[in-house]
């Protein structure tokens, strides 16, 4: 059956009552939860996975595809109307668009933003139509050792790409590889790291970690320096936007739609370079011309680069279970709670699934468009609410979410110790995407790595006999490496300029 | 002497965690299967990894290397760190932990909302009271009748 067809069966699933339903609450929730500063889609995504619990996955994987696009909706909103800079994914779009908004023109900033999304995220889920089948094809011979040097990738990219220093991205892989270790070897029934408490024996839960990394950490970061006073919020009526703000506004989607698929789907590509580069475009393109004042382009370009990448990261992540950002990486723990791996094999066994999730990304998308720009208002304000609350109800659900998972408050202890551990990071910049790719990409290249060679009976050469293992291991060598003899040949110049 | 600074600290912890990878594992004696490596084989490269990555991680913080705080929307770079806050919020917490099995989810939730909003500063402690109360309950009522999940009712049992 060619993938058109399975796309049709797919929204076939999507369009039943009940599966409308659980796409309007996901990106609803998802909305609702990006708006609220502090929260970024990795965290929004990890706060919501607790009321999937007992949904069936079907519809549960519906909930997450609006809850996934829905986040990113709603951090665009909040970079736009709130007059703090936020993290690091929606900051480009903060630079022009909180400019225009103090200018008055908030209602255009949130309408370029809005419909630009719609329409990266519909080009780029067609595209990603495209695109899975093909990857599936071709991933369906991968030997185990391809998988280990793809998780290798994954691991070198996250940890060199996201940070400007290596040396704190790889001490945050680290630091995942290391809580992905804690319990019982799956191949041999060995504890591991449990440090004697039976309730590690079953390992952390994911959840638990990206609760506590995120939800928690946050909070305790944001108490440490919170910013006093009442915030900003510039006031918005229902977004629209003019012709001529339609005719500066239609190219740079497009680009960014193009910047943003391709990196959304690379390791350690994420949104950032892709926002990043397509803000840089469109300012040149537009020759300085009111950039820095509130260019509309500036918020056009970044907004789509931002959703056609999230659109671009369901790319390897459904169909070799490679997760490219936080956000992927605890969606693929999602999977991993209905006991689904993500890979070639899921086309193949759950085809419904799958495609039934796909479809739902273009009805979510749609939906967040109605959503967003009439509701605009309300969305604003959300962002008064007051500091302290917003905080005390984080910390409130990610404790119930936690306590749901086995109603033990040992898991509330261990998410404690998380949360310091991401308050930590925070504080001293370590990022925290390595950390969490590590802690569910770790378990799978430990399996893959032992199956390996086991396959080669002892010899390590099977490592990279493969030629797909070898060129992803030389890319990941590149990764680390060029960053490092950059640096060297730096010092180099500069002792020699000295001398 | 840059021997005082806090990120030295994460930094002896990161190659703390090493060491600890390694000697952690030291007990763990594979029945020694006869397919392949046994489950100490990866520990040691995360562990042996992570070590070399803490040396360094300890020169580069040593050399005046410094990473950038985290930005985030309500995170003022100005302020000193603000540490008895930290250090209140993590009490409450923490208690929270504890009691929550016995006092039960509503009790136990709207103390730790009343408490962590009044340690952030929320000014009118009636309001803060009366949305800890709601939330709690809500959460509560949509949880374990909504959403069929289990949450303590603790004096409150059938009340509710």
């Amino acid at each position: 059956m060619d993938s058109f067809q399975l796309l049709l069966d797919g929204f076939a699933t999507a369009f039943t009552p009940v599966n409308l339903l659980y796409a309007l609450v996901g990106v609803t929730l998802g909305t609702l939860v990006g708006v609220l500063p502090g929260i970024g889609p990795a965290m929004t995504v990890a706060l919501l996975l607790p009321i999937t619990f007992n949904v069936p996955p079907a519809s549960a994987f519906i909930m997450f595809a609006g809850i996934y696009y829905g986040g990113m909706y709603g951090g665009s909103t909040t970079s736009i109307l709130l007059n703090t800079p936020g993290e690091s994914s929606s900051m480009i779009t903060a630079l022009e668009g909180n400019k225009m908004a103090r200018r008055g023109r908030a209602a255009q900033a949130l309408a370029t933003a809005a419909i630009g999304s719609f329409v990266a995220g519909t080009i780029a889920t067609a595209l990603l139509v495209v695109a899975a089948p093909l990857v599936v094809d071709f991933a369906i011979s991968f030997g185990p050792e391809d998988y280990f040097a793809l998780a290798i990738l994954a691991f070198t990219a996250v940890s060199s790409v996201l940070s400007r220093s290596v040396v704190r991205g790889l001490a945050s892989l680290g630091i995942g590889l290391v809580i992905g270790l804690i319990g019982i070897d799956q191949q041999t029934g060995q504890a591991r790291l449990t440090l004697g408490i039976p309730q590690l024996l079953d390992g952390v839960d994911v959840v638990v970690v990206a609760v506590g990394l995120f939800a928690l950490g946050e909070v305790l970061y944001v108490a440490s320096r919170l910013r006093h006073g009442h915030p900003e919020v510039i006031p918005v009526g229902r977004a629209f936007m003019g012709r001529s703000d339609w005719a500066r506004s239609w190219r740079p989607w497009l680009r960014g739609t193009a910047l943003g698929f391709p990196f959304g789907a690379l390791p350690g590509g994420g949104a950032e370079i892709p926002t990043f580069l397509s803000y840089s475009v469109e300012k040149r393109l537009a020759k300085g011309r009111e950039f820095g004042e509130g260019a509309i382009e500036g918020v056009a370009g970044p907004e789509a680069a931002n959703n056609a990448s999230a659109a671009g990261t369901l790319v390897p992540l459904l169909t070799l279970g490679l997760p490219t950002s936080a956000t992927a990486a605890i969606l693929l723990a999602a999977f991993q709670q209905y006991g689904l791996q993500p890979g070639p094999q899921l086309f193949d066994h759950n085809p419904a699934l799958v495609w039934g999730m796909i479809a739902s990304l273009f009805v979510g998308n749609a939906m967040l468009l109605v959503l967003n720009l009439p509701l605009a208002p309300l969305w604003a304000r959300v962002l008064h609410i007051p500091r302290p609350y917003l905080y005390a109800g984080i910390l409130l659900f990610a404790a119930l979410g936690v306590y749901a998972l086995n109603a033990s408050w040992v898991d509330l202890v261990v998410l404690y110790v998380l949360g310091l551990i991401g308050f930590a990071m925070r504080r001293f910049g370590l990022p925290l995407a390595p950390a969490v790719i590590g802690l569910i990409l770790g378990p799978m290249a430990e399996i893959q790595l032992r199956r390996a060679l086991a396959i080669g009976a002892g010899d390590a050469t099977v490592l990279v006999t493969s030629p797909i293992a070898a060129v992803l291991l030389i890319l990941s060598a590149l990764i680390l490496g060029v960053p490092l003899a950059r640096r060297l040949l730096a010092r180099r110049r500069q002792v020699d300029a000295t001398a | 002497m840059r021997w005082k600074n806090p990120e030295l600290l994460l930094a002896g912890a990161v190659l703390a965690l090493g060491v600890f990878v390694i000697v952690g594992t030291a007990d763990v004696t594979a029945a020694a299967s006869t397919l392949g490596l046994g489950p100490r084989f990866f520990p040691i490269i995360v562990g042996s990894a992570m070590i070399a990555t803490g040396v360094f991680y300890v020169v580069d913080v040593l050399r005046g290397g410094q990473g950038d705080p985290e930005e985030s929307e309500d995170v003022d770079p100005s302020a000193t760190s603000d540490k008895k806050s930290v250090a209140l919020i993590s009490v409450i917490f923490l208690a929270f932990a504890v009691s929550v099995d016995l006092l039960g989810w509503i009790i136990a939730g709207a103390l730790l909302f009343f408490g962590v909003s009044w340690v952030l500063g929320a000014e009118n402690r009636l309001r803060a009271g009366a949305l800890a109360i709601v939330l709690a309950v809500a959460s509560y009522l949509a949880f374990v009748k909504g959403l069929g999940v289990t949450l303590p009712g603790g004096p409150l049992e059938g009340l509710i």
